[in-house]
């Protein structure tokens, strides 16, 4: 495809350290349009390969808003089900900028690999002496390495490693919206991370027009509903627990947007250091980004403090554990000693309701919708590559208008009736 | 007639980056923008916006403005930053001179952290 892509899927097959490349070919889009349809698609093709699918949105790293997604698919161990997975923060565009659109990730290492995605280039390299890092430790190691602090890494910590079910692909040092236990498969596969940095340049089939019309949707947006949100308890909030806000005022340093999305979603906290403090502090590790909502709601129910409860997460985020199980599984038994609680992540096992019963990670919640609604925007949301929860908020980003950009955007027809297609298909 | 940058209303989405670089290459890149988020320092969530204009490269950090001339020597005590080499061989802001509507980083800003001044 000429425009908004870099035109190349990578296949890479980790027993071998084979890598092939194929074109991303128009016909593909036009029956799949991208992101999840086209993850979803590679992945049935190497379905007999247990393969993890890495793709982009059809409009992720554009100036469309919200366009910050990209998304891993593959099949779930925590659920059996072919599920995907959200990559948000700044690592969706990243990998929209490598110069891949999709990566397929088949078969084994025999010993610990990483593989390094850039300028148009994969390369797998050996991992032994990140095996054994923490998720914190082995982002550090990767970007000094590299020399660059904006390398985004997807990586696994002990618990992924070890193969736990309710390990997570983390995002660089922050915890992501995998909830289905992926991070156990990138162990599995002896694979600790992929480290990603994107140059690239995406062409725009009409790109007055696009701009124009991306121009239209924030100036809607910026006078609608979701003007003024931010935070993570802005979610919170939609589910009738609004005091959480005041909870984890007191800790609060900053909300922090994922790439281009109008709404900061994510919520910077400081536990070593002073939330109020405007200057570079010289304390190395002095907080912790939230990203998810639902772990949070938990812990606090639970009656720990905030301070607590984000430590709490800060230790899952290191092992490379899914904080959502973690608290859904310290409710269960009783466990409301925050130390107790992080010394019990070594032998955490599920199962766990917060893988939930969609193909969609339920970390994209808003308020309480009825579920194929839900679904149905969260198919939207993975197939053009907007931010999940921003997607929920946002009605402003109909389906007829990201068709049109689409059109304006790639020069191909693309319809309404090929989108209900592919979420059909998605869905099941 | 410049830009005024908000750093402490900025969230770091990089949509002005990605609009600038929209307006160098009419395509979408960030390799020739001229403003970008300085996000090199994650753990420590210290953020701020760096600037090309013709004669300085401007660091809106939140403790305040740093306005470092070009081809002056800095001081050597000063811990050099990395993000400043790139941004120093990029074209100098131009207020997106051939824009009806002024410049596209204020346009594509989501909470208004830029203005004209």
């Amino acid at each position: 495809m000429e425009y908004l892509a870099s035109n190349k899927i990578a296949i890479i097959d980790l027993a071998t350290r084979d890598i092939i490349e194929e074109e991303l070919e128009d016909d593909l889009v036009l029956e799949k349009i991208g992101g999840v349809g086209i993850t979803k698609s590679l992945y049935d093709r190497f379905a007999d390969e247990n393969p993890i699918v890495l793709g982009t949105g059809l409009l992720t790293g554009s100036l469309v808003p919200g366009s910050a997604l990209s998304v891993i698919t593959a099949k779930s161990p925590s659920t059996g089900r072919v599920s995907h997975v959200p990559l948000t923060l700044d690592a969706g565009m990243e990998l929209k900028y490598s110069g891949f659109d999709y990566m397929v990730i088949k078969g084994a290492a025999d010993k610990p690999v990483y593989l390094w995605v850039h300028d148009g280039i994969a390369d797998l390299n050996d991992a032994e002496d990140l095996w054994g890092k923490d998720v914190w430790a082995a982002t550090d190691r990767i970007r000094d390495l590299m020399g660059d602090d904006l390398i985004q890494v997807l990586g696994i910590g002990e618990a992924g490693e070890k193969g736990s079910d309710l390990a997570q692909i983390s995002i660089n040092y922050w915890q992501s919206g995998d909830r289905m236990g992926f991070g156990s498969l990138f162990g599995k596969k002896r694979l600790k991370l992929i480290a990603i940095r994107g140059m690239g340049l995406l062409e725009i089939a009409e790109p007055e027009e696009f701009v124009e019309h991306c121009a239209g949707l924030l100036s809607a947006l910026k006078s609608g509903k979701t003007s003024g949100m931010k935070g993570i308890a802005t979610m919170a909030a939609a589910m009738g627990e609004a005091d959480i806000e005041g909870w984890l005022k007191p800790l609060t340093h900053k909300h922090m947007a994922c790439f281009n999305t109008p709404v900061p979603t994510n919520t910077f906290v400081f536990l070593d250091e002073d939330p109020a403090l405007l200057k570079e502090t010289s304390v190395a590790e002095p907080g912790f980004l939230l990203t998810d909502i639902s772990p949070l709601l938990t812990l606090k129910r639970l009656g720990l403090t905030a301070a607590d409860a984000c430590r709490i997460l800060k230790a899952c985020a290191k092992y490379g554990m899914d904080g959502a199980a973690v608290a859904e599984l310290s409710e269960k038994t009783g466990l409301k000693d925050p130390e107790a609680i992080k010394g019990s992540l070594p032998n955490l096992k599920g199962p766990v309701s917060s893988s939930g019963n969609a193909v969609f990670s339920p970390w994209a919640a808003v308020g309480n919708q009825e579920p194929k609604t839900w679904m149905r925007r969260e198919a939207v949301a993975y197939i053009f590559g907007l931010h999940p929860i921003f997607a929920l908020m946002a009605p402003e980003l109909t389906e007829e208008k990201l068709l049109e950009i689409s059109s304006l955007g790639t020069g191909l027809e693309l319809t309404s009736e090929t989108l209900d297609e592919v979420i059909a298909d998605i869905t099941g | 007639m410049g830009l005024k940058i908000d750093v402490l209303t900025c969230t770091a989405c990089m949509a002005c980056e990605l609009a600038c670089g929209y307006h160098r290459d009419d395509a979408f890149a960030l390799l020739s923008s001229c403003i970008m988020p300085y996000r090199a320092k994650e753990k420590k969530n210290y953020v701020g916006l760096i600037l090309k204009e013709e004669d300085s490269l401007v660091a809106a950090r939140p403790e305040g403005l740093e306005i470092n001339r070009i081809g002056e020597e800095q001081d050597p005590g000063k811990e050099a930053d990395a993000s400043a080499k790139p941004m120093l061989l990029r074209e100098a802001c131009d207020l997106c001179e051939d824009a009806d509507d002024g410049p596209l980083c204020i346009k594509f800003c989501p909470v208004n952290a830029i203005s004209m001044e």
